[in-house]
């Protein structure tokens, strides 16, 4: 039995095995299309140690740790390095491609040459339900072609247009069912939109509207296209068939007559984007003020929160006080609601038109006689409802650790302070304080961590704005580097800046770093000072 | 004497009732505000009353029959991700757990440091490059690249198996060896060891570890929003924080109820498991 067994789970581990390395084998052969080197590295690296540690005996404890570490390599560790990699690029839109991917995107392009414009003949536009507009080109009675009028982006995926001859009756233009035929005026009308069209004969040939009359019918004219770009390997040129100038490479576009050629591909760019940081003046001011705002935000979130937890458990740390328990529960609650709903309800809450909040503090706004506050719409309003609702979401986490962290000091300390003739005040300052501090500070400096990233709450509750003005890049008052981080990249408007993005990630994980840095010395230091205790 | 006892409470008790009643108000204020609009027949903003005229679920049903807005889609998918995520997470950091307090080998220590080291930096940190990585992966492997659940959860396996392995290690570290010891004399395989007597010794962590781990990855926005272009892919956080941008007045009875049904079993689940949350979560780290 025991042998079965035994032979069943060895089975199964190869079968296993198999599947795996049939996956690894699959994806090899793939990323070398791509061209994805990255890719292909950690493939091959999690496929060696997967097979070495499997199929030998000689590293059992590699078997319980290799699955884990695998996904810990693969999507914390790896995108950390690659993040490095990108900084180093100029990764970025009209920049995604490699430069093989852009140069057979480029050979794609055709042009209609001048030589080639001939041969001119009546057309009918119609348009069917969608309003989609179809040709119908009557080069000769023998060639009556029809079908839907497509623009450039399209034609790729469009079918050729058909011979339909039984559209003209005794050499009538009869109008097909469904469809509607538009007059010269109409045409004029939709004339912009037209001259985008072409009719697909073949893969070189189309026929498009070229003079539209009022009376009678529209003038068609076939125009064949060649291939714009020819790339000329030996040289690294870019050929434009069109004007037969030569194109050169110019850093990581080519350049025609002087213009750039879009797309573009990636390279490495070296220091490029960090030199941008820190030396293009309209992306350095921005920089400064989100850095110097994230640790304000960091810190003050820190200090209120902390403020109103520890205020509260030391309020509620009164033997014979009533109601303990629902108050405790109740200052739990902000802590347990996903901090995506907070945002979203507090946003609400704060609209300056509606929000309850303004209706609130209408009457104050009154006898003081001001401007209802327009919240998240100003500098410091934003900035002051980001902290107010982080300190709503926070105090309740300093609640609970400072509740437990009080409790937890020996009563006869303070007993023996109050002998001593201290007051209440003094014990708390000299005592309960300092000695609170040794168990909290690493949970604060842990608490300043993440709020120093916390880009769920500033990106929904004021998606960083208001806007900076006058800034190279997308960026608000109340952007943290990480939200900052996210609108270069996604969604700033400006395009993918997914190079110059990194750069800023890199500035991150180095001020993590050191941030985690103090928090190990400090804590040791505190352990040192209290440690005999 | 009455006035001189009031007194004395009021010293000794009553102002503490009165600060505790101001942050009462300010923690629960807009959670009633949220619940009450959500059953109100004219949801607004505006109206500051928490008892709110005429009860209604209207609010509720459009929710289920807007096809502009696909919220138990979202619902669904939200819970898809994170329960998959989090069984995975848990299963394999503790696998990962065991060996690091069971098994003695050749870098073990420098591993643990390593972890510690890996787990200060959050994973969405470097969100550009886990784009651009899925961005390639999409061409080689679609079904796991962006846009997909697959390529979501994946991230989210990395992210804190090596966080809740150091945690799980921690556990199993106070369960007595003498017990595997025992059961190592009578002939039990490591994995018998493990299967029989360290995995199911280890429950009660597992079962906070798991809850801590799908509480966040439920309450992720960054990642999620980068990987799910489709709107019927979203998840809950992506869903309500992207539909609901314009006019929040109008649509406030909606907002509210979308609210309530993400946020009710996230919170009741937080409460239930709050003492081993706060405890397990001594590391410093706070929730999301």
């Amino acid at each position: 039995m025991i042998y079965l067994s035994m032979a069943l789970s060895k089975i199964s581990r190869y079968v296993l095995l198999a599947i795996f390395n049939a996956l690894i084998v699959y994806t090899i052969p793939l990323a070398l299309t791509f061209e994805s080197w990255f890719f292909l590295s950690l493939t091959l690296v999690i496929g060696i140690l997967v097979n070495v540690v499997y199929f030998t005996d000689r590293f059992q404890p590699m078997k319980w740790i290799l699955p884990g570490m695998i996904f810990m390599i693969s999507f914390v560790v790896f995108p950390a390095i690659y993040n490095t990699f990108v900084s180093f690029t100029n990764w970025s839109t009209g920049h995604i491609l490699t430069k093989a991917q852009a140069i057979s995107v480029l050979e794609d392009r055709v042009f209609t040459p001048d030589d080639q414009k001939g041969l001119e003949f009546e057309m009918y536009i119609l348009q069917d339900q969608d309003l989609k507009f179809y040709y119908v080109a009557n080069l000769d009675s023998d060639n009556i072609l029809f079908g839907r009028a497509v623009s450039d982006d399209e034609i790729f995926s469009t079918s050729y247009a058909t011979h339909e001859p039984s559209l003209f009756i005794n050499g009538e233009f009869s109008i097909p069912d469904g469809f509607y035929q538009l007059s010269g005026k109409e045409q004029i009308a939709n004339s912009t939109t037209l001259q985008e069209l072409s009719l697909v004969i073949d893969q070189n040939t189309r026929a498009q509207l070229y003079k539209i009359s009022v009376f009678g019918a529209s003038t068609g004219r076939l125009t064949s296209t060649s291939q714009l770009y020819t790339y000329d390997e030996l040289n690294d040129v870019l050929i434009n068939n069109a004007t037969n100038s030569i194109c050169p490479v110019i850093k990581d576009n080519f350049e025609c007559d002087g213009n750039e050629i879009e797309p573009g591909w990636r390279v490495y760019v070296g220091g490029e984007n960090y030199r941008k940081l820190f030396s293009s003046q309209r992306i350095r001011g921005p920089l400064n003020i989100v850095t110097k705002w994230t640790f304000q935000f960091a810190l003050l979130s820190v200090i209120f929160s902390f403020a109103v937890g520890l205020l509260l458990s030391v309020i509620l740390n009164k033997d014979g006080l009533k109601f303990q328990r629902i108050y405790r529960s109740v200052f739990i609650l902000p802590y347990a609601i996903p901090a995506f709903v907070s945002a979203l309800v507090w946003k609400g809450l704060l609209n300056p038109d509606y929000g309850v909040i303004n209706s609130w503090l209408g009457p104050l706004y009154e006898i003081l006689d001001v401007e209802p506050v327009k919240w998240l719409k100003t500098k410091e309003s934003a900035r002051s409802a980001v902290l107010l609702v982080n300190t709503w979401l926070g105090f309740p986490y300093m609640f609970l650790i400072t509740t437990g962290a009080l409790q937890s000091i020996p009563k006869e300390l303070i007993e023996a302070a109050k002998v001593d003739g201290a007051t209440g005040l003094q014990s708390f300052w000299r005592i309960t304080f300092p000695l609170l501090m040794v168990s909290i500070s690493p949970l604060l400096i842990g608490s300043f961590a993440f709020n120093f990233n916390n880009f769920t709450l500033i990106f929904l509750l004021s998606g960083g704005g208001p806007p900076i003005v006058g800034s190279e890049v997308s960026v608000g008052w109340t952007d943290i580097l990480i939200s900052f981080t996210y609108k270069l990249a996604i969604s700033g408007g400006r395009g993918n800046l997914f190079g110059l993005a990194s750069s800023v990630t890199i500035i991150i994980f180095a001020l993590v770093l050191i941030i985690s840095a103090i928090s190990f010395r400090y804590t040791k230091r505190l352990e040192r000072i209290y440690g005999n205790i | 004497m009455e006035t001189f006892k009031f007194f004395n409470w009021v010293k000794e008790y009553g102002w503490r009732h009165f600060v505790a009643l101001i942050f009462v108000t300010f923690a629960i204020y807009p959670i009633l505000f949220v619940v009450t609009n959500s059953v109100a027949d004219f949801a607004n903003l505006t109206n500051s009353k928490l008892i709110p005229e005429g009860f209604t679920l209207k609010h509720f049903k459009l929710l289920s029959s807007d096809p502009l807005v696909p919220y138990f889609k979202w619902l669904y998918n939200t819970y898809k991700v994170a329960l998959i995520a989090a069984i995975f997470n848990v299963f394999l950091g503790t696998l990962a757990a065991y060996a690091f307090s069971r098994l003695q080998f050749k870098g073990r220590r420098a591993s643990l440091l390593t972890l510690v080291i890996v787990q200060m930096f959050p994973s969405f940190l470097a969100f550009v490059a886990i784009y651009l990585l899925f961005f390639q992966i999409s061409d080689i492997a679609p079904f796991m690249g962006l846009g997909t659940h697959f390529g979501l959860i994946l991230v989210y396996l990395g992210g804190s198996i090596g966080f809740n392995s150091w945690l799980i290690k921690g556990f199993m570290d106070t369960i007595s060896p003498s017990l595997d010891e025992a059961a190592k004399v009578d002939g039990a395989t490591e994995y018998q060891i493990f299967r029989r007597i360290i995995a199911p010794l280890s429950r009660p962590i597992l079962v906070v570890i798991f809850v801590i781990t799908f509480i966040g990855i439920y309450s992720d926005f960054i990642l999620a929003a980068i990987f799910l272009k489709d709107k019927n892919l979203w998840t809950v956080a992506v869903g309500i924080n992207t539909v609901f941008i314009d006019d929040f007045n109008a649509d406030w009875g909606v907002i509210a109820a979308s609210s309530v049904i993400a946020a009710t079993p996230i919170a009741v689940l937080f409460i239930f498991f709050q003492k081993q949350i706060t405890g397990g979560l001594t590391a410093g780290s706070v929730k999301g």
